[in-house]
């Protein structure tokens, strides 16, 4: 659900734009201040692994394809904060190496994935007290489809196209690829605990 | 913890190597809905071409660049981080 650069009009992209500078200089303080040091190797390679997921697409039904976004992956890996800071690199590369997602899209594809995507998606596991297997599914699910809700909104302000289709077909999609999104995050998380407990992430900040 | 970073950092190695190969081809969630409500067009690249536009390359994996950038950038900014006593 990377928007790419046209989809937006400049208003929405540009006022998203100024949006996101802050709210990830803010994340990225708040990351420094508090990140527990020990843990700074799992910056990289989450952010690595995260990347690479995202590049495999997997089939949605016919003639649609889905990909892992990572959101709930991140926060429960690395705590929200930094998960949000590494998602806006992986967001960064994607758009200015590899033209996926607009550049100009960046605040708006930041704050979709990056902070709605990691927050929603951490919420459920935080209400439950842990990375328990119902909250990292609802969790997954939760950060795609809220992401998927937020990049609607902002296309729709952007009037693409008709409010009803939109909304249905977008939604309906997402509603589908965050259900894959719950499975490998709860997958995903199982595997990494096995390997080491210390790489889930059980603390504040 | 070192062993398993290890292992995620080569697991995300062989995600992005294999994933030309094996990554579907279909249109995406949002791409599909821009072609099936005719806003598709409006989409343009605004940034200047990339070698590795769209994770196409033919000499490696293009994805590979990604995950070092991405390890790199994980590594750098491991290093801001304020030191507790």
């Amino acid at each position: 659900m990377h928007i790419p650069d046209g989809f937006l009009t400049p208003p929405v992209w540009a006022t998203l734009d100024a949006a996101a500078l802050p709210a990830v200089g803010y994340f990225v303080r708040r990351t420094q201040a508090q990140f527990d040091e020990s843990r700074a190797p799992l910056l990289g390679v989450m952010g690595a692994f995260v990347f690479a997921a995202q590049m495999v697409n997997f089939p949605v039904g016919v003639g649609t394809s889905g990909h892992l976004v990572g959101g709930t992956l991140l926060a429960v890996t690395l705590g929200p904060y930094a998960a949000t800071v590494v998602m806006t690199a992986i967001l960064v590369v994607q758009a200015l190496v590899f033209q996926d997602g607009g550049v100009t899209a960046l605040g708006a594809n930041v704050l979709n994935m990056a902070v709605a995507g990691v927050w929603l998606g951490y919420l459920p596991v935080k209400l439950a007290g842990g990375p328990r297997r119902v909250a990292l599914f609802l969790g997954g699910w939760m950060s795609v489809f809220g992401a998927a809700l937020l990049a609607t909104v902002q296309l729709s302000l952007s009037h693409v196209a008709s409010d009803g289709p939109l909304f249905a077909s977008m939604l309906g999609i997402h509603a589908i690829t965050g259900l894959a999104e719950g499975a490998i995050t709860m997958t995903a998380v199982e595997a990494i605990g096995k390997l080491s407990p210390k790489f889930v992430f059980r603390g504040e900040a | 913890m070192k062993r398993a970073a290890w292992v995620v950092g080569v697991a995300a190695l062989l995600l992005a190597g294999v994933a030309g190969w094996v990554a579907s081809t279909a249109p995406d969630g949002l791409e599909r809905v821009a072609e099936s409500l005719g806003f598709a067009s409006r989409g343009r690249a605004v940034a200047p071409s990339s070698p590795f536009a769209d994770y196409r390359t033919r000499l490696v994996p293009a994805g590979l660049v990604g995950v070092v950038l991405l390890y790199g950038f994980g590594v750098l900014f491991g290093r801001t981080l304020k030191r507790k006593k």
